[in-house]
């Protein structure tokens, strides 16, 4: 295999579900060496998570899981038995960096600190992704992705202006996370290896809620700044910037564009009754909000989405158009970045999955396996990689080790 | 203690967002970031939301995002367009790491600063091209903002309430994430060039990096060919109760306007069901055959939630959240952003990060946002104030590329650098009673610099 961006990079990835998943996808895909571990028998709880390939629930066929964890091997182990430990401790002596996502009480009952693993391997990074950090009052919390939309101020003003607050479907706070960990393992990876640090400061606290609240930041600023409280949509005035119906969908129209003013606007949808006084400025497109809103929703439900998103393009006029998946895996843009690629797994087969988000001139994206089968990798890694003999597997697998 | 970016010199050409927010997480990292921005077409974040909401004349220094944004950055002006202008831009390039920028390739051209016009200057460079659909392709030159990727990725079509238009974030949701997406990209790529010498140019799409993130209905597309119905996001595929539910609002001293309150639960397990029967005191209802079982409590999802919904609207809030916490329940209050910045969890954590204006800008001590992660055995100095227009330009050229002070002079005549924007009109804020008139906002405060003061000690 060429040289990969990540190539000389070990990691040994305790996590589960999605975020940590994720974020060791992210390193694997890039070329890093990932070690994914699951507990042995059920595995990652994530191969119970659905769509399943042909509604199978099948360990090897949850479609998030195959999804999450290409381009890694998978070895099992019982972290909570002895023998599990030391093999345990013999994967931390090899690594560059463990990625975890244990709650923090279990992180502790399993021994997982970063003062223990140091004593360990003194130069080992520790990423922690956790609901809430690992310290604070609401350490031990619980969350889900709901929960953390809520807590991070992001829900309340997620919605319609007199409806309760929303959150984005699937696990978006869970992705998030994992992204911004594998950005942040990097960083702590440069600066002990190429920055000079050393051996300290080795650990990274990433917070679920606080990756949600960082992007809040304007919201914070207004009640710093104004002292204004959000709140959801606007009941008037949410065409502009927000969704509006065509004949066959959803558009999101803005003003933002090159050059642009209200006339050219006005001209590029055809309306000349925009051009009223009463929508003159800013200002009077606020106080007769309701007003603009029946103009504009009667001109756009007159066009079809991807013709007038096309044309407003062509006026340079930053539209939006509100895609299903489906037209997301049709769509002609992805096709030129050769953005889907087809996997073969030996139990789900021949499938397509979203790839890289970023081309690479020197050192392409690409995935490297199919996401392992439970403990397919373990006469492999325990065996050939840290030397343990076959009869040691056998009395590893009759402990309940591996 | 050296900061793990220390020693990394990183262009910074953005506005608004997504590279900007990149930067900030570099700059705050160690990294030194020479931001340039152009005296004629200002960055929006230096025009909008201004501290007490006043326009001054020089407006463009008190701009809240833009403090944000730019903290622990140097400021540079830059007009590419100028005399003079590409002779700085090239003299930076040969000096720097990396290069970010946010344009549509058609500006890139334009300017000549594509990746090959960089590399001949500095063969090592590491370009990022972070754009809305990607660097080439039938939208490649399509501009975009946040809620335009959002859409474009399918996760607005599979959010939002059943039976009604999709919803977008209130926030630029998709400029994070393809931030976030970003960073992992250049820090890829450093890391390779600290081992083979090598720089590369990174094309980042925005669309992409979301679809990567939402993988879900497509994965059940391609693998099954289901397309996933819209307007999903009250509801959970597994979970039950699951749901926002309404809970007594209290007038809040001082608001002007009015909050009102929720609180999200969400119930995965038996054993979280039981935490939550137990919150809500037992009642004999919840032991109904209906509700027994995980499977069960799903398929009587709606009057479930309507049941909980009848308990919750009496309770507060907070005290609500705290109790179910206790009980082991998943349960978060829909936390304003006033209460954010109050919240006790993440002022214990130090979240917020105080930042001292320059005196010139009169303006006082103020929380920022923080970063998404802590690197605890190794704190953080102080943060630099983002920089005023034009703060750095001496600095740059005089110490940063060695040119004679003359140089000052003749970039200036020449209009490549400056410390004012050019006719700029000032803008004109909406008052925050029109704001509320119009039920763009729930309230404002009347007291919120005292209790900001008096919250954060300052």
């Amino acid at each position: 295999m060429s040289d990969r961006a990540l190539s000389s990079t070990k990691v040994l990835d305790l996590t589960h579900h999605i975020s940590g998943p994720y974020a060791t996808k992210m390193l694997a895909d890039m070329g890093a060496d990932v070690i994914k571990v699951e507990r042995p028998g059920s595995g990652d709880p994530c191969r119970a998570l659905g769509p399943f390939l042909g509604d199978d629930p099948h360990p090897d066929k949850s479609l998030p899981f195959l999804y999450l964890n290409t381009s890694k091997r998978g070895i099992t182990l019982n972290l909570k038995s002895s023998d599990g430990q030391s093999v345990l401790r013999e994967l931390v002596k090899w690594a560059d960096l463990v990625m975890v996502n244990f709650a923090p009480a279990t992180l502790e009952t399993l021994g997982l600190t970063y003062d223990s693993l140091k004593t360990i391997n003194p130069n080992l990074v520790m990423v922690a992704i956790t609901n809430f950090g690992l310290v604070g009052p609401y350490r031990d919390y619980k969350a889900s992705d709901l929960v953390e939309y809520a807590l991070s101020g992001l829900m309340y003003i997620f919605g319609s202006y007199d409806r309760e607050p929303i959150a984005h479907a699937l696990h978006q706070a869970q992705f998030r996370a994992g992204t911004v960990a594998a950005g942040a393992s990097l960083i702590a990876l440069y600066g002990a290896k190429i920055g000079g640090q050393k051996s300290t400061g080795n650990l990274v606290d990433v917070s679920i809620m606080e990756v949600m609240a960082a992007a809040l930041r304007d919201t914070f600023s207004q009640y710093t700044y104004q002292g204004i409280v959000r709140r959801r949509s606007p009941r008037f005035g949410m065409v502009l910037g927000r969704s509006v119906s065509t004949s066959d969908g959803y558009l999101i129209p803005t003003m933002i564009g090159a050059g642009t003013d209200w006339e050219i606007f006005a001209e590029f949808l055809g309306a000349p009754e925009l051009k009223d006084e009463r929508f003159a400025t800013q200002e009077d497109r606020i106080r007769n909000a309701r007003e603009l809103d029946e103009v504009l929703r009667r001109r756009f439900a007159e066009h079809r989405k991807l013709e007038l998103f096309h044309l407003a393009h062509a006026w340079r006029f930053h539209f939006g158009v509100v895609l299903t998946p489906r037209e997301v895996t049709e769509s002609d843009q992805l096709d030129h970045r050769g953005f889907f690629v087809e996997v073969e797994h030996p139990v789900a087969g021949r499938l397509q999955y979203p790839g890289a988000s970023a081309i690479y001139s020197e050192t392409p994206w690409q995935t490297s396996r199919p996401a392992p089968a439970l403990g397919q990798h373990n006469s492999e890694v325990l065996g050939g990689m840290l030397g343990y003999s076959k009869d040691d597997l056998v009395l590893l697998r009759r402990a309940g080790a591996i | 203690m050296p900061l793990p970016l220390e020693g990394v010199r990183v262009i910074e050409m953005g506005q608004l967002l997504a590279v900007p927010y990149l930067c900030k997480l570099m700059a705050d990292m160690g990294a030194e970031i020479v931001r340039f921005e152009s005296l004629t077409r200002l960055d929006p974040h230096r025009t909008s939301v201004f501290y007490e909401n006043v326009a001054e004349e020089d407006f463009y220094n008190k701009a809240a995002n833009f403090h944000d944004q730019n903290r622990n950055k140097l400021g540079f002006t830059l007009d590419l367009d100028a005399k003079g202008g590409q002779r700085l831009f090239q003299a930076l390039v040969a000096i720097s790491d990396v290069f970010c920028e946010n344009f549509t390739p058609r500006v890139m051209n334009n300017f000549k600063m594509e990746y090959d016009d960089l590399r001949k200057i500095r063969p090592d460079i590491i370009m990022l091209s972070s754009t809305g659909y990607g660097y080439s392709g039938p939208w490649g030159n399509y501009g975009a903002v946040g809620p335009t990727v959002e859409a474009s990725s399918g996760l607005i079509h599979v959010s939002g309430y059943q039976n009604a238009p999709p919803v977008l974030a209130e926030i630029p949701y998709t400029d994070f994430v393809g931030a976030e997406h970003g960073l992992f990209a250049v820090m890829s790529a450093l890391l390779y060039r600290a081992r083979t010498g090598k720089g590369q140019f990174i094309d980042l799409s925005q669309q992409a990096s979301q679809v990567a993130i939402a993988p879900e209905p497509v994965l059940d597309y391609l693998a099954n060919g289901r397309e996933t119905p819209s307007g999903g996001s009250q509801d959970h595929s597994t979970m039950a109760p699951y749901g926002i539910f309404p809970c007594h609002a209290e007038k809040e001293e001082g608001l002007v306007g009015e909050v009102d309150r929720w609180i999200a639960i969400s119930i995965s397990t038996n054993e979280e069901w039981l935490g939550l029967c137990r919150a809500m005191g037992n009642p004999a209802w919840a032991t109904a055959s209906a509700y027994s079982d995980e499977l069960s409590r799903w398929r009587h999802r709606q009057e479930l939630n309507r049941r909980i919904a009848e308990w919750t609207q009496a309770q507060e809030a907070m005290p609500l959240m705290e109790r179910l916490q206790a009980e082991g329940v998943a349960a978060g209050v829909a936390l304003t952003n006033k209460d954010v910045l109050f919240n006790k969890h993440l002022r214990e954590r130090g979240f917020f990060r105080v930042i001292h204006h320059q005196d010139v800008t009169r303006m006082p001590p103020i929380p920022y946002a923080g970063l998404p992660w802590r690197f605890p055995e190794a704190p953080l100095p102080p943060d630099r104030v983002a920089a005023t227009l034009g703060e750095h330009n001496r600095y740059v050229i005089a110490e940063m590329l060695g040119w004679p002070e003359s140089e000052l002079k003749t970039l200036e005549k020449e209009g490549a650098i400056g410390w004012k924007p050019i006719s700029y009109p000032r803008p004109r804020p909406v008052g925050v009673d029109v704001l509320l008139a119009q039920s763009r906002i729930a309230g404002y405060d009347l007291s919120y610099k005292e209790r900001i003061a008096r919250e954060y000690g300052l």
